[in-house]
């Protein structure tokens, strides 16, 4: 029983922060069609600036307590990177799909040698964070408790977005913009100020991610790279386009991940791929997507 | 008006290639090798991109189905003869291809560039998990193959840039000019016309979903047979070959050199190849300078090398 | 054209009591028509009135919820535009559908490879093909645009860009041709000059009978043997032009009724 817990709250763990960047992928491609293959690096740029922001934090001489805010707020702030690479890429919106494809291609390798150059080529981990928030019963099971900060965290996220989006005023706009931009500026609506919104939560969704994610793991090189794939699969699981379907399909990577884990190491990714053709054989358009493109 | 017929310029350009060895250095030539092997892969990958309009990134899975092929032949069967390394990589990747295709051509765009970059992936897991089969992370080793049943005796850096060189020189001037036949086909004008407007296309009896997955199959042939070429020349198949980066490489060649004409993806091949060595020994940061050469690429010049150079010859003649 | 009596041979295109539901919305119901060869039918209708879902079941695209289409005696009920090209029907659209980097001679090329199977090979050459090239030229001369056979499609004017639309759709050697709205978007003084254009192709080409869906009712009066009149997915009327524009019912239906001037 305490394996199965441990290994399916691993599994909820993990997916809630593939969540975060599938959302934040979700949310970019839903409003203005992009598909950021730099997504993996906001993911490692939170990761690596998570770690220098809780170093400083101790130096500053912070109560570990402290340690998640510090994390979460580090995370929103780094993903502002994400405002100047959407200018950039505001210069090819009207062009054809794989440029954009490209262009965030040539963004992936110069944000690996930035890190590089920033931290090094050995992965950086956080060890105190862990400690810092010790364990909690769960189910009759010890737990770590940042786990189930994270997850907490991710779902309260999750319904920001889902408020944001459903309630406010600009939320309606965003989803305006994402139906027909035309129209939309046909109204009114400056759709270069919505796009490079959206564009920088969708990153900020990511660094937040990557944020949280770091004390559980490393931050390195290949973190941008192998995000990649695995938010892919999530977005082809749950269908391109869908928040429920970014939700729905973390879940489901992140459980299977977790119990490939702990059966068979070696089906890790393996496992997932396995759902990613089955999902393409049996439905298409994903769990909950639209249209196939 | 001039049409700069893309078969010679690729002759023009293998030509120059052939005359190199009384020029360059044994390390030159080295280098050219994996451009031949490039350029034979993007040939294929172009058949796919330029023409028909499907941008995979997961191409450099049949490299690495290619290279596998010729490690498993050469160093676990014993099999030494080119020949039949090349036939048995074709036919693999053809294989291969089939069946991924069947799954990943049905979609377009941005999706298939999602599914073929999962695949290679799932290749790649593949080939670094399971040791005993693939050698994992070290991969496999691939060893001097026998050029037209004929041992070369003598050192290693001696056969790469002789014999086999000029071999696979051959071989790329070959393979163009089949690649060349199909695109001025009937079948490279319904491919094509795919591109320009799949849904007219249909209208007119284009059998869309047979032509690309026709395409995509020559295209990882070309690949498999690339990748031989690139393992020789190592003498090993890595799985980092099946990186789904190293598709996007296959990409960025393509664009660098103008997916728009026949001879651009080679020429891009060139130009990535010796902009890599060449930055690789000015800096640590190469993929830095690389990542904004493509950024800049794609906002200023996404013809290409080869695209601008024939704008510019259009524009000089004064077509209107 | 001269009106013909219709034959009393097979018809090439029949419509059998088609209906047509998504899910509860009736698009059709009940519709009955046939084509015989030699006639010029327009299908015509105010908007909504299911005009376009009736071509596309008539077309093979859709499949009828009840009913059948035949074409040349065949059910091609869902058969899909590639197999509909090679049994002999084909279409062409009211927005303009062009390939736009391909030239007007490349354009008609594919339609003619697809004709003549000439996919298979694909070492074939297609500028030493002596017969696709031909037939190219042919198809090209009987539409005006011979003189353009070498330009990039999207560089054509409007009108030429339709003219274009209209050969590949004759390049395919049909039996019968589908046109909707075929001067759609063309200033009405081109209008008539396009419809005199297509109705001499097509007896140039061998096309046995034409479909058109018109909102132009002069044309449609100028040109068509028989009217298909559709009313909010019900078959209103299914007659001759005489007959149809003497009723000002029908017409009112239709088009609202005639300024008189």
């Amino acid at each position: 029983m305490t394996e199965l817990v441990d290994v399916v709250l691993g599994g909820i763990f993990h997916a809630a922060v593939l969540f975060l960047v599938a959302a934040g992928l979700q949310l970019v491609f839903g409003v203005q069609k992009i598909v950021n293959l730099a997504c993996g690096s906001f993911y490692a740029l939170g990761a690596y600036f998570g770690i220098t922001a809780v170093g400083i934090a101790i130096k500053l001489g912070m109560p570990p307590v402290l340690f998640f805010p510090v994390l979460i707020v580090a995370g929103l702030a780094i993903g502002l990177v994400g405002l100047p690479i959407e200018r950039v890429l505001r210069t090819v919106y009207r062009r054809d799909e794989s440029y954009q494809l490209l262009i965030t291609f040539g963004f992936l390798l110069m944000f690996q040698d930035a890190f590089r150059y920033l931290w090094g080529a050995t992965p950086r981990t956080m060890d105190n964070v862990y400690l810092a928030y010790g364990t909690a019963h769960f189910l009759g099971v010890r737990v770590p408790t940042y786990n189930l900060l994270v997850i907490a965290a991710s779902l309260a996220i999750a319904a920001l977005l889902g408020l944001f989006l459903e309630r406010t005023k600009t939320g309606r706009i965003v989803r305006a913009t994402a139906e027909n931009r035309d129209m939309a500026e046909g109204l009114g609506v400056n759709a270069s100020n919505i796009f490079a919104l959206v564009f920088t939560v969708g990153c900020m969704l990511g660094t937040v991610g990557g944020a949280l994610v770091v004390p559980s793991g490393a931050a390195s090189l290949d973190m941008a790279v192998d995000l990649v794939v695995e938010s892919f699969a999530v977005v082809v699981i749950g269908g391109l386009g869908s928040m429920r379907g970014a939700l729905v399909g973390a879940l489901i990577v992140g459980l299977m991940r977790a119990s490939a884990i702990s059966l068979m190491p070696e089906l890790e990714m393996l496992s997932v791929y396995l759902v990613v053709v089955a999902v393409l054989i049996l439905r298409p358009a994903g769990l909950f997507g639209k249209a196939t493109a | 008006m001039i049409r700069l017929n893309g078969l010679w310029v690729l002759f023009a350009l293998i030509a120059v290639m052939a005359l190199l060895p009384l020029v360059a250095s044994p390390y030159v030539l080295l280098l050219m090798l994996p451009f031949v092997g490039y350029g034979i892969a993007l040939l294929g990958f172009n058949l796919l991109f330029g023409t028909t309009g499907l941008l995979s990134f997961g191409h450099a899975l049949f490299l690495g189905v290619g290279a596998y092929t010729a490690a498993a032949l050469t160093s676990k069967f014993g099999i030494l003869s080119f020949e039949i390394i090349l036939v048995a990589a074709a036919l693999i990747s053809g294989l291969v291809s089939l069946v991924i295709g069947m799954l990943c051509v049905r979609y377009t765009r941005i999706f298939f560039g999602m599914l073929t970059l999962a695949f290679g992936m799932l290749f790649h897991s593949f080939l670094f998990k399971f040791y005993a089969i693939t050698g994992g992370d070290q991969g496999m080793r691939v060893l001097r193959p026998l050029l037209l049943g004929m041992e070369w005796r003598g050192g290693k850096t001696a056969f790469l840039t002789g014999p086999f060189y000029y071999y696979a020189l051959m071989l790329f001037a070959l393979l163009g000019l089949a690649m060349w036949r199909m695109t001025q086909s009937p079948f490279g004008l319904h491919l094509r016309a795919i591109r320009e407007n799949a849904g007219k296309a249909a209208y007119v009896g284009v059998e869309i979903f047979r032509m690309r997955l026709s395409a995509f199959v020559i295209s990882a042939v070309y690949g498999g047979i690339g990748g031989t070429i690139l393992a020789i020349t190592t003498g090993l198949a890595d799985p980092e070959l099946a990186y789904w980066t190293h598709s996007g490489n296959l990409v960025f060649m393509a664009v660098l050199g103008g997916s728009g004409t026949f001879a651009g993806p080679a020429i891009g091949a060139l130009a990535f190849v010796v902009l890599q060595d060449f930055v690789m020994a000015i800096t640590q940061y190469w993929r830095f300078v690389m990542g904004g050469v493509l950024v800049l690429l794609v906002i200023f010049m996404p013809q290409g090398l080869a695209g601008t150079i024939e704008l510019l010859l259009i524009r000089r003649d004064g077509e209107g | 054209m001269q009106p013909q009596p219709a034959t009393d041979a097979m018809p090439l295109l029949e419509a059998i009591s088609v209906s047509k539901a998504f899910g509860v919305f009736k698009a059709l119901q009940d519709i009955s028509f046939s084509v015989s060869d030699g006639e010029f039918v327009s299908i015509v209708g105010p908007n909504g009135a299911g005009k376009t879902t009736l071509v596309n079941v008539v077309t093979g695209l859709l499949r009828p919820t009840a009913g059948e289409v035949r074409f040349l005696g065949r059910d091609i009920a869902g058969i899909g535009p590639v197999e509909l090209a090679r049994l002999g029907m084909s279409r062409a659209f009211q927005l303009v559908n062009i390939f736009p980097a391909l030239t007007v001679r490349e354009t008609l090329a594919v339609a003619i490879a697809s004709r003549l199977r000439r996919v298979s090979n694909p070492f074939r050459s297609l500028q030493r093909d002596s017969v696709m090239q031909a037939d190219a030229v042919r198809v090209a001369e009987v539409l005006g645009l011979r003189s353009k056979l070498d330009k990039v499609a999207s560089k054509l004017s409007q009108g030429e860009k339709k003219l274009l639309d209209i050969a590949s759709a004759f390049a395919l050697n049909p039996a019968v041709i589908l046109l909707d709205e075929p001067t759609s978007g063309v200033s009405t003084g081109e209008k008539h000059a396009i419809m005199e254009v297509l109705v001499t192709a097509a007896k140039a080409a061998g096309v046995r009978a034409i479909v058109q869906v018109e909102h132009d009712m002069d044309l449609v009066e100028r040109y068509s043997h028989r009217i298909v009149a559709l009313q909010a997915g019900s078959l209103l009327a299914n007659m001759a032009p005489d007959a149809f524009f003497a009723d000002p019912a029908m017409i009112s239906a239709v088009v609202g009724t005639r300024p008189k001037l």
